[in-house]
């Protein structure tokens, strides 16, 4: 059930500064932070209203337990974080899931690492032949199921 | 409590047949009855859907595999779902509400039972032979081959012979004869699987598999099987109904406690009546007996037909481990069916050396997108942070994993019952699960995990993880309405026709004596033939 996303009230610069700690640069890609995923992933995270509520109130949580957060070090921001993830598992594993999805939906993400980007539909992918020749061994082998 | 009269609206008039559930078992009955001349409607409180608007074409697809389209009705939450009660479960419910049913969303892994799954209190003096037998069921397993299309070859040495497949098996790829390099090693059986996925074009406007890998959220190419493209337009051309969006809240009975139709919400809010002089029961392992559950009346006051007191226990999973392997080189293992490579039964049948009664089958799985990757598939999830580029890279195509199906004996500490305090979105009492592993079972997949990782790491993975139980894996639900010769020991007959109430029928897992140890799916199907055939032959009293 996709919901409306304008009412959510997310504080967009904690969440890049925990996008920065949970997918840091790599290669020429800034860390997920720099990358300007905050907009998608609220809306993305909409899509389902389920789902929307536990990020919602994940947001919500790591703000109450981390009122400082873009003030810490890397370390510490790194400290916050795991506490966060001990203590709330499933509140920061919705943090963690949408990060990744729309982290791996990215284009610039898939060029660095070779992902063709396609959706799996309608292109598909190529299907070889069946091969026979595979089944050498097996055919050989004597019927083994038990006869009643 | 009262018996339940038609006081509410009639739907229409009275049918032959009403069957409650358009899944596998429910299109396949109502097909095989509206062809013989019964006047045959289901209702079914999902709705048609569209491959089209399947999401493996959406850019958002790894979003939408784990909420709108996930097979965990509690995740899912649409509004034709309803919730189950899972926390006395170690395994989630997995099953979709819709015309097609579970067959929507499966992977369409279609083995079969092996002769000596109907006889396992003989065989092994463990739980109860069935009432019937592989031969008995043998043709129904074959003419539902032919209506759902299955790839394979015969051959196998773990089964007895079978008819001619409908086409050739689905190709191995690079990462399937990766994997089964380990068994090849070994001197282990493997066969490629019977799939019921086209691998070229078969049926009607079913195109060939295109290889997406992503089946599991509904099949856009129409090439795997499902009943809403299969039974369902046999049975609408024979003049069978189906009114979507219907949500059964009881079957109704008369004072001699036969069966008299459904009370219903259809998709508008309206409380419904459909009258019937039989009705079928194709609501799945969970859904079925939570419906029975809900129908008491004062001829069947613990719940429909349920004087054995058996309605809802002897639930039964099929508990998955899943052992799973990096291996060194990409092998693309995003392309192709997710669980639709092979299988290997070399454990199946009893050897008590072993520790334990009854064995297990190997289903070869193959993984999916870099979130999904990055999530862990079937492993921990990639960690966050330093490192984590890395071991994306390393995992992502060349992750391959065994799922592991191991017989799950019928207990009756294991049920479905009603839940005090839940109900869907209509006030309906939902399902409770109680569930527990027995040690005959976690011996059985003990044993299996220790093989698992002989295999991968024959076929070379160095980096082995052990997932013991998965969570969400309650594909499989059997046993709930189980069948018999004694109705003090059972709930329906051979036929499936119900001890207590005959015009009443079981079609759906429910009725299993026992899991096996392989995708129940085909073994329902042909079941469902069977009984549909049974009334056919035997009970032309119920045409009008």
């Amino acid at each position: 059930m996709t919901t409306n996303t304008s009412n959510i009230n997310i504080d967009k610069n904690l969440l890049a500064a925990i996008l920065d700690r949970l997918i840091p640069a790599v290669d020429d890609l800034p860390s997920a932070g720099q990358m300007e995923l905050t907009g998608e992933i609220v809306r993305l995270s909409g899509q389902q209203a389920r789902f929307q509520k536990i990020f919602v109130n994940a947001m919500e949580a790591f703000a109450t337990a981390n009122p400082d957060f873009a003030s810490l070090t890397g370390a510490e921001q790194d400290d916050a974080t795991r506490a966060f993830e001990s203590d709330s598992p499933e509140l920061f594993d919705s943090l963690l899931t949408i990060s990744y999805i729309v982290y791996y939906k990215d284009e610039r993400v898939h060029k660095r690492i070779g992902w063709s980007g396609r959706t799996p539909q309608p292109d598909g992918n190529e299907m070889e032949p069946w091969d026979e020749s595979v089944l050498e061994n097996m055919r050989k082998r004597k019927p083994f199921w038990r006869t009643v | 409590m009262t018996t339940q009269n038609a006081q509410l609206e009639q739907a229409e008039e009275t049918v032959d047949i009403l069957v409650i559930g358009a899944g596998a078992s429910g299109g396949a009955a109502t097909a095989w009855l509206a062809e013989a001349g019964f006047k045959v409607k289901c209702l079914e409180q999902g709705y048609w859907q569209d491959p089209s608007k399947y999401a493996s074409a959406s850019k958002d697809y790894e979003f939408e595999m784990l909420t709108n389209w996930s097979p965990d009705p509690n995740k899912r939450q649409l509004d034709e779902d309803y919730p189950v009660n899972d926390k006395n479960s170690p395994v989630t419910p997995v099953m979709f509400n819709g015309v097609g049913g579970s067959t929507i969303l499966w992977t369409a892994h279609t083995p079969r039972f092996h002769p000596s799954d109907f006889r396992v209190k003989t065989l092994d003096g463990v739980a109860d032979d069935w009432p019937i037998t592989y031969d008995e069921l043998e043709e129904f397993y074959d003419l539902n081959d032919e209506v759902m299309g299955c790839s394979g070859i015969n051959g196998d040495p773990a089964n007895p012979p079978r008819s001619p497949r409908q086409m050739p098996p689905l190709p191995l790829g690079k990462d399937g004869r990766k994997l089964i390099s380990g068994f090849e090693k070994l001197g282990w059986h493997w066969w490629p699987s019977d799939s019921y996925v086209n691998s070229q074009r078969y049926g009607e406007g079913r195109d060939a598999c295109n290889f997406c890998g992503h089946n599991h959220m509904g099949c856009y190419q129409r090439a795997k099987s499902s009943t809403d493209l299969t039974y369902w337009p046999r049975a609408l051309r024979s003049g069978a109904t189906i009114e979507t969006g219907a949500r059964v809240r009881r079957v109704t009975t008369d004072e001699q406690g036969r069966a008299t139709g459904a009370d219903y919400i259809d998709s508008k809010g309206k409380e419904q009546h459909q009258s019937a002089r039989a009705v079928i029961m194709a609501a799945n392992g969970i859904g079925t007996p939570r419906l029975m559950l809900n129908s008491k009346s004062d001829a069947h006051p613990d719940g429909l037909a349920n004087t054995s007191g058996l309605v809802g226990k002897n639930l039964m999973f099929h508990p998955f481990a899943m052992i799973s392997g990096v291996f060194p080189e990409k092998l693309d293992s995003w392309q192709g069916p997710l669980g639709n490579i092979g299988l290997s039964q070399e454990f199946y049948e009893t050897d008590k050396s072993r520790g334990f009664v009854r064995g297990y089958t190997y289903q070869f799985q193959r993984s999916l997108g870099p979130a999904w990757i990055a999530k862990g598939g079937f492993r921990d999830p990639i960690p966050w942070g330093d490192g984590h580029h890395e071991e994306l890279e390393k995992r992502l195509g060349s992750v391959m994993g065994m799922a592991v199906i191991g017989e799950d004996l019928p207990e009756e500490h294991n049920t479905v019952d009603l839940d005090p305090e839940l109900t869907d979105s209509d006030g309906i009492p939902a399902p409770r699960l109680n569930y527990t592993l027995s040690k005959n079972s976690r011996d059985q997949l003990d044993h299996a995990i220790e093989n698992a990782k002989k295999v991968l790491e024959a076929a070379g993975a160095d980096d082995i993880h052990v997932d013991p139980m998965m969570r969400q894996s309650g594909w499989h639900l059997m046993g709930t309405a189980r069948m018999g010769d004694d109705p003090e020991k059972s709930v329906v007959d051979k036929w499936g026709q119900a001890h207590d109430v005959d015009n009443l029928f079981i079609v759906d897992g429910s009725v299993f004596v026992t899991g096996a140890a392989v995708n129940p799916t085909p073994t329902i199907q042909a079941l469902a033939l069977r009984t549909a055939d049974y009334i056919v032959s035997n009970r032309q009293d119920l045409k009008g």
